[in-house]
């Protein structure tokens, strides 16, 4: 398969994304029941985070020199206008989600099931799925752009 | 609504050009090579500035690098 620079680098992006926040967030799902958000989750996050940007420099260092770096057309632009559009739109939904779960538990008071969904551990982890579910609703669609055409 | 879509020659002036490579075209009208592929076969349609730019390599008007084809919307394949 002929693939641009702008594909490959949306490819390993992707890649990166999927590994290393699918690795955080199967942690997360072992710890769901914690009730806060202590240091140690902290620096789970903050590993996460670099170990992304680590693997993404590292990465377009090694494009770089393997394939000739073009600058972005109209066409990868208007490619990425349309990837931002439904990753705004599933974050949009995400933030309305935890919003009405923060909402609707402040309004049942001591009823156990929504207690246990707006502990401050998984508010954040819900947040930041969301936003990693963004990201990867961003490079699907400029995937599938390329592939198909606009 | 009046539906249709763009097709191009872009290929066949290539050709007629010493045999312009779409690497060629692609640095004269500033995007990637990609992009020539994509115009080439039906899958992107470019601004109007591009096009422009393409009818002006080729030195010919715009009318004769792209068609406004409005008989068979909706069936694949390109020039």
């Amino acid at each position: 398969m002929d693939l641009s620079y702008q594909e490959k680098s949306i490819l390993g992006s992707l890649l990166a994304v999927v590994v290393v926040y699918g690795y955080y967030f199967a942690s997360v799902l072992r710890d769901a029941s914690r009730p806060g958000f202590d240091g140690g989750n902290m620096a789970r996050l903050v590993f996460t985070v670099v170990a992304i940007v680590v693997i993404e420099v590292v990465y377009h260092i090694v494009l770089a020199l393997e394939s000739k770096v073009e600058a972005k057309d109209e066409r990868d632009i208007l490619i990425e206008c349309k990837a931002y559009r439904n990753a705004y739109f599933l974050l949009a939904s995400g933030a309305f989600l935890v919003i009405a779960s923060v909402m609707m538990a402040s309004l049942a008071g001591d009823s156990v099931p929504t207690r246990i969904i707006v502990t401050p551990f998984l508010t954040i982890n819900l947040v930041l799925f969301f936003m990693v579910l963004a990201e990867l609703a961003k490079f699907l669609t400029q995937l599938f752009y390329y592939r198909k055409g606009l | 609504m009046l539906k249709g879509r763009i097709r191009n020659h872009i290929r066949k002036l290539r050709f007629l050009g010493s045999e312009m490579t779409q690497q060629q075209l692609a640095e004269k009208i500033g995007v990637t090579r990609q992009t020539v592929i994509a115009i080439e076969g039906d899958k992107y349609s470019p601004s109007l500035e591009v096009a422009f730019r393409i009818a002006r390599v080729f030195e010919v008007p715009l009318e004769e690098v792209f068609q406004y084809d409005t008989t068979d919307a909706g069936s694949g394949g390109s020039m």
